[in-house]
């Protein structure tokens, strides 16, 4: 496989400019390293250590093994978060399938799509807790959704939405892949820029219908960014949820709603009391993001592979 | 070129609604904080939906500003993320230039180590972080915040701008280093130029990020003159919640900053972050 031409790095050799390139090369990383190394990776050792323990932040701050993960495990409170947190991930195929649709329907040309594309977008420029205490108030009793379902005739009394376990994570579900469309667009637009335009028009000249030509040649030929697209969605699903939680439902009704992220703030600073527990769930999650890193990793290497 | 028949006319026309009505989903939130914001109370209740019909109440607006001291808010947030996106530069760019034009011992591993923490979410450090920062009477600082938001956005920097620093030629480095352009010269005059566009989505991406977030000033930022306008506006609307005309205007007021920004600098942003899928 040659190397490309940029790829090449300086530094390499035993003169005494390619030593002075590496000395400067090493301290040009070292303030960007020293940040990630102390306030971090440092932080992270920490959790992981603490969450042996029954820390309270104060006084107690005892090994207690393994107690802290047996608890989150046998109270059935760690099946429970991890199914919201899957059950949310419903999301993301909802996500990119409309976004491929939207962004196939832009790319078609239709007139004003650069206008269309900034509007989608908007929603990612505003705070998530500004975006949650809106939906907070359209699914309220009085809110917009109960009087336009009950004028359609699909409710008859107005339902509380986000008090109601069965409803609450569903509404959930909905209102982040609103918020998400728009991204995926973006990014799936992006992704079909690099595509050669002569074969949407020569499938278009040979007869293939709207899906079929999504099916048959979009996907296929966008598939890296796809992928990029799911991955991203599915560790931002896991991992940046909080200001939305936190305006919308606080986890609740009892722990309907509650994700793991959420959980690290509610038996932290939320109570007060319970850092080493809180510590036990801040490394569950850890492994999770670990293992979906490690995917990805996986999955950008095989594509490297395919691709030279 | 085929004539277009009727039914393709037709479709065209459904496509275009279809995504008119979308955009519209997402304008209506805008919207609906402004028409509301402009209601009495008692008008609001009356009608969430349309316009107001009395005179427009603009009192909650000044309220929000004297009382309330948004702009007193707005600083604390502008100096939290201004303060965030120059450590960003002043750190990214030269360990960026580095990991992608220079091959020095460990280089390849140190990248691949802060790559691995991309992912890995404030809540996962917050709490040893927070006693950490008590013992050094770091909270209630802005620069507490400030560092843990460096310590955040800097593995995603650095990813961005050593992909994009890569793609800069290598003969342009090598002429200015014929030309006697020590290494800062070569950071400075070639790379600082060329990575523009990568610098200045860092800087856009990240000030808007860490405008809008609640989590990390809201655990490191006690007192109520230090905090953001987010921190802020959660704690308001809790407080306020029989009065929705006065805290749509706190919504409204806090989302336009990052809404300028975006309205100046959307054609950048959206190329960019497109750029980055594509890779």
């Amino acid at each position: 496989m040659a190397q490309k031409e940029t790829d090449k790095k300086t530094g390499s050799g035993t003169g005494k400019l390619a030593r002075n390139q590496r000395i400067c090369a090493v301290l040009s990383v070292i303030p960007a390293a020293l940040i990630i190394a102390s306030v971090k990776a440092w932080p992270i050792i920490q959790t992981v250590w603490h969450s042996f323990t029954n820390w309270d932040g104060l006084y107690k701050n005892d090994f207690v093994g393994l107690a802290n993960y047996r608890t989150f495990i046998s109270t059935g409170l760690f099946s429970k978060l991890l199914g919201n947190s899957l059950f949310l991930l419903i999301s993301v195929p909802a996500q990119v399938l409309i976004g491929i649709l939207v962004a196939v329907l832009l790319y078609e040309k239709t007139a004003g799509w650069k206008a269309f594309r900034s509007i989608y977008y908007i929603p990612q420029i505003i705070s998530l807790v500004i975006l949650g205490y809106l939906f907070k108030s359209m699914f309220s009793q009085n809110g917009p959704i109960n009087q336009i379902l009950m004028l359609l005739g699909f409710i008859k009394t107005p339902v509380e939405w986000l008090a109601k376990g069965t409803t609450a994570l569903p509404v959930l579900t909905i209102c982040i892949t609103w918020y998400s469309v728009g991204w995926q667009v973006i990014m799936i637009l992006g992704g079909m820029s690099s595509i050669d335009p002569q074969v949407f028009e020569a499938a278009k000249i040979d007869g293939a219908n709207f899906f079929t030509r999504i099916f048959k040649i979009i996907i296929p030929m966008i598939s890296s960014t796809l992928t990029y697209c799911v991955v991203m969605s599915v560790v931002w699903t896991f991992t940046s949820l909080f200001s939305l939680i936190y305006s919308m439902t606080n986890g609740g009704p009892g722990y309907e709603t509650m994700t793991l992220d959420y959980m690290v703030y509610a038996r932290s600073f939320l109570k007060g009391d319970q850092f080493g527990f809180a510590c036990a769930v801040a490394v569950v999650l850890l492994i999770i993001v670990m293992i979906i890193t490690f995917i990805n990793l996986r999955i950008s290497k095989a594509a490297e592979k395919e691709w030279g | 070129m085929k004539k277009k028949t009727p039914m393709a006319r037709l479709g065209r026309a459904v496509i275009f609604i279809v995504l008119v009505a979308l955009a519209l989903t997402f304008l209506y939130p805008l919207f609906f904080m402004f028409s509301n914001s402009l209601k009495t109370l008692g008008g609001y209740y009356r009608d969430p939906f349309g316009l107001p019909k009395e005179a427009l109440e603009w009192n909650n607006f000044f309220i929000m500003i004297r009382q309330f001291k948004i702009f007193k808010l707005f600083g604390n947030t502008l100096i939290v993320s201004l303060a965030t996106v120059i450590g960003l530069i002043v750190f990214g760019v030269p360990a960026s230039y580095a990991f992608s034009k220079v091959r020095f011992p460990g280089g390849d591993a140190l990248y691949f180590a802060i790559l691995a923490t991309l992912f890995i979410p404030v809540q996962v450090t917050i709490i040893p972080m927070y006693v950490t920062f008590a013992k050094l009477k770091l909270v209630d600082n802005f620069f507490s915040v400030i560092l843990a938001n460096w310590a955040a956005f800097l593995p995603e920097t650095i990813m961005l701008m050593t992909a994009m620093f890569k793609s800069i030629p290598n003969a342009l480095l090598e002429a200015a280093e014929i030309d006697g352009c020590n290494y800062l010269q070569r950071l400075l005059h070639i790379i600082v130029p060329m990575g523009r566009p990568a610098i200045s989505l860092t800087v856009i991406i990240f000030f808007i990020n860490s405008w809008n977030d609640l989590f990390t000033p809201m655990i490191l930022l006690k007192s109520t003159e230090k905090r953001t306008v987010i921190v802020a506006l959660s704690s308001l609307v809790g407080r306020y919640s029989g009065d929705p005309p006065f805290q749509y205007a706190g919504l409204l007021l806090s989302a336009i900053p990052a809404l300028i920004i975006y309205i100046i600098f959307q054609k950048r942003i959206i190329d960019g972050m497109s750029m980055g899928a594509v890779k």
